[in-house]
């Protein structure tokens, strides 16, 4: 199916677009994949609104951040900040050209990227050797708050009542308030560790992953309790990462049996079932374009690669 | 000197009226007028002294009516106007006593031929009844002023009362006035006895005579007693009872005279009212049961336990008058009791007809529910032994029906008896009949926790169907609905095709049969043997050389394969892949189970397996095929139709048996077996039918340790029995079908009469097989001398067994036999019964 020239580091080769096959039923083929991280890719982090080039930032399990210019489909530069450790975590602050990255080494970098650069800003040392990734919330363009796990409990500053959603090994789900530094509502979601959680602040709605083969759904009423509202079933055990789109039509699961599985959100209805990969898909993103018909998804997986989607952009 | 003038009156009266009479006869018109005036003036009381009338009505009024029916032709009644005729000539019989009158009446009516007479008479007849004469008749027995009153004239009247419709439709034929119909005839009656009943009431009260007088009502009971006997009691009783019920309900008279009146009813027509108003409605015959041997006896005994044609409603009914009252509770503890040794007699079970044995079943747990704390209290160790036993006996059943009623029985009764947590609790279907029989538990809302573990039931009934259909399920089910999402939600979006979406395996199905073999045979890898059965059969098919070399062996580590794993379809798998191997390497396989199906150490289920494998591959092999192609299709299609075994097997087997009487219906009506499109294809079936047949005719009669087919296995006995009449069924045009035939009855016939019905429905369905597939000539020179009594044994079955089923099959087989038997006599080229 795939014709690939191995030419350069950065291969990257368009497929078959798919946005008029929206009547066809056979499932859809990525649109291209990039390749060349030379790692399991283990978080994906778009930043395409402006008007710089669309760029993709990926974190590999070899420590190495690429950023990906998705005009060209090449690499414009790869960070190599963590000493080599994991990349578990990337995410961009809307305000400035900075990145911030955590990995395994139980540090979480600020990287300056302005007009060319990348230097190395600031750093923390978390203490935490878990898989829990980083959260960050951006109240302002000067205030932003960063959750990551740590070893004990710090106090925040007093920021007016954060809410911080919290997914445990034994399963459960705690929704905290950060100021209060209080357990507001807890349930238990699934019997395993959870595995990723994503949430829906318009709809007050999240979903949550674990290693067995349910997605469980749940919602956040008025009072700040957690109520489980059922979920999904999926054919194959284990999940690494949801997604919601930012429209709330899409969710994205990134499944260790190599599928994506794309679900529309308000009810849960599964809609595709995307076979490229072939390993584990680890990450899944959705891109943040301003034009929703350019919007894509990315996927990257355990074999190196990052497939590149797109899903019901017409309308 | 009273006596005297009395003597006078008399004598007066009869000279006058012979007068009369003797003047009606003659032709002499002129003066008829006068006669009938003077005749008519014996009824009225103005003109005659109370005796002279009483005389006149008592000896002379029939011969009168008589005379004046014999002169319906003559010239002078033509020649009166219509007034007259209808003042004087019509009022005769409208005035005077209503008995005579109506006997006359239906007598002219028997006797005249239709004319213009005939019709007047009619006429005369309709009127009666419109005036409202029945009423009056009735009364006037009531009240003893009736004149003549003989036991035999009272016997014809009754008849006559109850049988005017049929004497008016048996005359009149279509020209039928509709007030002589059944339909308004016996409600009118109804009425009439409505209003004399009334008039006693009154009478009773002494509103409306100063005077007491004595009513007998023993009249009307005889009245209704007749006309329930002859099978009006419905329209009668439809009429009678709403009005009865009312007025008994809050009035002391009424309820004296309606008790009486029941009380009063002759003993042959007892059961027959009573049946009717139980179905009409009870209450209005008071503690009849407890003083009238006959009523108690059909209230208790015949109507519940000696009939069963009667709705649930009737029970409830006749169960529910019994506990009404509490002189009658005695009552219904005795027939708890008796309804208990019903329900729980082990030869009942085996016995008495299905339908018997659910209404016993309704009846048991309707008198259970009806009964107080305290009497269940009294009652329990009865119970808690009617229940043991009847659990066991209704369990060893197996027949599917019988033992799902006594878990819903057993389950209600213990819940009944046990406020506490020993409740039994079954697993059983739900379907119309058990839900049915949980709703008798609560007739009324004095037993809290049964409403509660009712609908905790039936809350789960629909829990449980839900987890089934998702594990039916390959897809992922959707999602449930967000209430408060809105419309234009997710169905904008189309899904892809996601059939791919299977579950991901880790290992490879064996890509050889013998790798297929090992892995089944040594593997403990659960993935791997999982595999390895649902590649068997195509492995199987798709190597038929291979195959051969290890099938015997296959077959046996198949037949002894363990579910270990909780493998899905784990039994339909491994069915499938024996099928194939059967059919693939058909004389080895088939020797061998047929060999292993009456050797020691096996289970049941294992010797019912070989039974389906040897039948699946029977049939597989029967049906035509081309070439390889097909063979798989048509196996996937075998595969197909037959349902899972998910343990209650009669249902399955039931299925089967009554696939092939269907099949077996249309051939009988349709005369051709096949369409004639299928290609030509050799039989794979005929050649080796006798390696499925014979060695399974063999030590059926020698009974193991542990398996005794005669004896207590009888479940295997009567699927061995249906197995062979498939074998048979399916060697139709096989040469060897007539030696099979004759095998199979003389195997059959020693079983005939078993007491399992599963036993017999099997022999009567090979029987028929046999008589299908049985060239006719072979038939008649092999049933030859035991043929008048095969006749006999099946036409006693289709009367007289208890099970439908074996009615039904029985019936077919002689249709068959009659049918081939016609075509051998009519047939003059074949061989002849001496020869």
């Amino acid at each position: 199916m795939l014709k690939l020239s191995v030419a350069d580091d950065a291969n990257v080769q368009p497929l078959a677009s798919l946005n008029d096959h929206r009547m066809s039923h056979p499932p859809p083929s990525p649109i291209y994949t990039l390749r060349g991280a030379g790692g399991p890719l283990n978080s994906l982090h778009f930043r395409c609104y402006g008007e710089d080039a669309p760029l993709l930032f990926s974190g590999s399990g070899k420590g190495c951040i690429h950023i990906w210019n998705l005009n060209t489909r090449r690499t414009n530069k790869v960070i190599e900040g963590h000493s080599g450790s994991s990349i578990i975590w990337v995410c961009t602050k809307r305000s400035k050209d900075t990145l911030i990255s955590q990995g395994r080494d139980m540090q979480i970098c600020l990287w300056d990227l302005g007009e060319g650069r990348c230097d190395l800003l600031d750093s923390v040392w978390t203490g935490s050797v878990g898989f829990c990734q980083c959260s960050m919330l951006e109240t302002s363009p000067i205030s932003s708050l960063l959750a990551f796990a740590g070893q004990q409990t710090e106090e925040p500053d007093s920021c007016p009542g954060p809410l911080l959603l919290a997914g445990y090994e034994e399963g459960s789900l705690l929704l905290w308030d950060v100021t209060q530094q209080s357990i507001l509502s807890q349930v238990k979601a699934h019997p395993d560790p959870v595995m990723c959680l994503t949430f829906d602040p318009t709809r007050l709605r999240g979903i949550s992953g674990s290693s067995e083969k349910n997605l469980s759904s749940w919602k956040l009423d008025e009072k700040n309790n957690l109520q489980l509202q059922g979920g999904v079933t999926l054919a194959n055990p284990g999940v690494s990462q949801l997604c919601i789109r930012e429209d709330g039509k899409l969710l994205a699961s990134a499944g260790w049996d190599s599928r994506v599985r794309v679900f529309g959100w308000k009810k849960l209805r599964p809609l595709a079932v995307l076979q490229y990969h072939t390993d584990m898909v680890l990450s899944v993103a959705f891109s943040d374009h301003q034009d929703p018909r350019q919007r894509l998804m990315a996927a990257g997986s355990k074999d190196q690669r990052i497939s590149l989607w797109s899903l019901y952009n017409e309308s | 000197l009273q006596r005297n003038t009395s003597v006078s009156d008399s004598d007066s009266v009869r000279l006058e009226v012979s007068a009369c009479l003797r003047c009606l006869s003659s032709s002499d018109s002129s003066r008829n007028i006068t006669v009938l005036q003077t005749l008519l003036s014996y009824l009225d009381e103005a003109s005659h002294g109370a005796a002279q009338r009483a005389q006149f009505s008592r000896s002379h009024y029939s011969r009168t009516l008589r005379v004046l029916i014999t002169t319906i032709e003559a010239d002078w009644v033509h020649r009166l106007t219509a007034r007259q005729r209808e003042e004087l000539w019509d009022a005769l019989f409208l005035r005077g006593p209503p008995e005579q009158a109506l006997l006359v009446l239906l007598e002219a009516i028997g006797e005249l031929s239709p004319s213009t007479s005939l019709d007047h008479v009619v006429t005369i007849t309709e009127k009666f009844l419109q005036d409202g004469r029945l009423t009056n008749l009735l009364w006037s027995y009531c009240v003893g002023s009736a004149q003549s009153d003989s036991p035999q004239l009272r016997e014809t009247l009754l008849g006559r009362l109850s049988a005017l419709p049929d004497i008016m439709a048996n005359k009149l034929h279509h020209n039928i006035s509709p007030l002589f119909l059944p339909q308004q005839y016996y409600p009118l009656l109804a009425s009439a006895m409505l209003t004399a009943l009334q008039r006693t009431c009154q009478a009773l009260r002494g509103q409306h005579q100063p005077d007491n007088i004595n009513c007998s009502l023993a009249f009307v009971s005889q009245t209704l007693g007749k006309l329930c006997l002859q099978g009006h009691g419905g329209l009668v009783l439809a009429a009678m009872a709403p009005r009865l019920s009312a007025c008994t309900r809050s009035d002391m008279v009424w309820q004296r005279v309606c008790w009486k009146l029941f009380e009063s009813i002759p003993q042959r027509s007892m059961e027959c009212v009573l049946t009717a108003l139980v179905l009409a409605v009870s209450g209005i015959v008071g503690n009849l049961v407890l003083r009238n041997k006959k009523a108690e006896f059909v209230i208790t005994h015949k109507l519940l336990l000696l009939q069963y044609k009667y709705e649930t409603g009737v029970l409830r009914t006749v169960l529910g008058y019994l506990a009404a009252d509490r002189d009658r509770r005695p009552l219904l503890i005795q027939v708890l009791r008796c309804i208990c040794q019903a329900w729980a007699n082990p030869s009942a079970v085996k016995h008495t007809p299905m339908e018997q044995q659910l209404y016993v079943s309704k009846a048991l747990l309707l008198s259970v529910s009806l009964l107080k704390d305290q009497e269940l209290q009294d009652l329990r160790s009865e119970l808690l032994q009617c229940l043991l036993g009847g659990m066991q006996s209704h369990l060893d059943s197996s027949v599917l029906r019988i033992r799902c009623v006594g878990m819903v029985v057993g389950e209600c009764l213990s819940s009944r008896m046990d406020n506490a947590d020993t409740k039994l609790k079954f697993e059983y279907e739900q379907d119309e009949e058990t839900r049915e029989l949980l709703s008798l538990m609560t007739p009324s809302g004095w037993c809290e926790p049964e409403s509660e573990s009712l609908q905790e039931t039936k809350e789960l009934a629909p829990n449980t169907c839900s987890v089934a259909s998702q594990r039916r399920q390959t897809t992922p089910p959707l999602a449930p609905t967000d209430p408060d999402s809105d419309l234009d939600s997710d169905d904008e979006l189309t899904p892809y095709d996601m059939t791919e979406d299977q579950e991901v395996s880790q290992t490879s199905p064996p890509r050889y049969l013998r790798d297929c073999l090992e892995s089944l045979m040594s593997s403990e890898d659960a993935m791997r043997v999982e595999l390895s059965l649902k590649a068997a059969d195509p492995l199987v098919r798709r190597n038929a050389f291979a195959a051969r070399e290890i099938s015997v062996q296959m077959s046996k580590v198949l037949l002894h394969m363990e579910d270990k794993y909780n493998i899905q379809g784990f039994l339909i798998l491994r069915h499938a892949a024996m099928v194939a191997l059967a059919v693939t390497d058909c004389i080895p396989v088939t020797q061998y189970l047929t060999t292993e199906f009456y050797s020691l150490n096996y289970s049941l289920r294992q010797r019912l397996d070989m039974l389906e494998v040897l039948v699946a591959a029977a049939q597989e092999l029967s049906l035509p095929t081309t070439d390889k192609k097909n063979s798989s299709i048509i196996s996937a299609l075998d595969v197909a139709e037959l349902p899972p075994f998910q343990g209650h097997d009669p249902v399955h087997w039931r299925q089967v048996v009554e696939k092939r009487i269907q099949s077996k219906t249309r051939r009988i009506s349709k005369g051709a077996s096949q369409p004639a499109t299928a290609k030509a294809t050799p039989n794979r079936y005929a050649p080796v039918a006798g390696y499925f047949f014979f060695p399974l005719l063999k030590n059926y009669d020698k009974p193991e340790v542990t398996f005794d087919l005669l004896g207590s296995d009888h479940l295997v006995l009567g699927r061995l029995i249906h197995s062979l009449g498939l074998f048979m069924h399916l060697a139709v045009n096989a040469p060897v079908a007539a030696q099979m035939g004759s095998a199979l009855l003389d195997f059959v016939w020693t079983v005939r009469y078993h007491t399992d019905q599963m036993v017999r429905r099997g022999v009567l369905f090979a029987v028929c097989s046999v008589f299908l597939s049985m060239p006719s000539q072979n038939l008649l020179l092999d049933l030859g001398d035991m043929l008048f009594e095969t006749r006999t044994w099946l036409t006693d079955v289709a009367e007289g067994d208890p099970d439908a089923d074996c009615r039904s099959l029985a019936v077919q087989s002689l249709v068959l036999l009659d049918k081939s038997l016609k075509k051998q006599l009519k047939d003059p080229q074949s061989p002849s019964l001496e020869s």
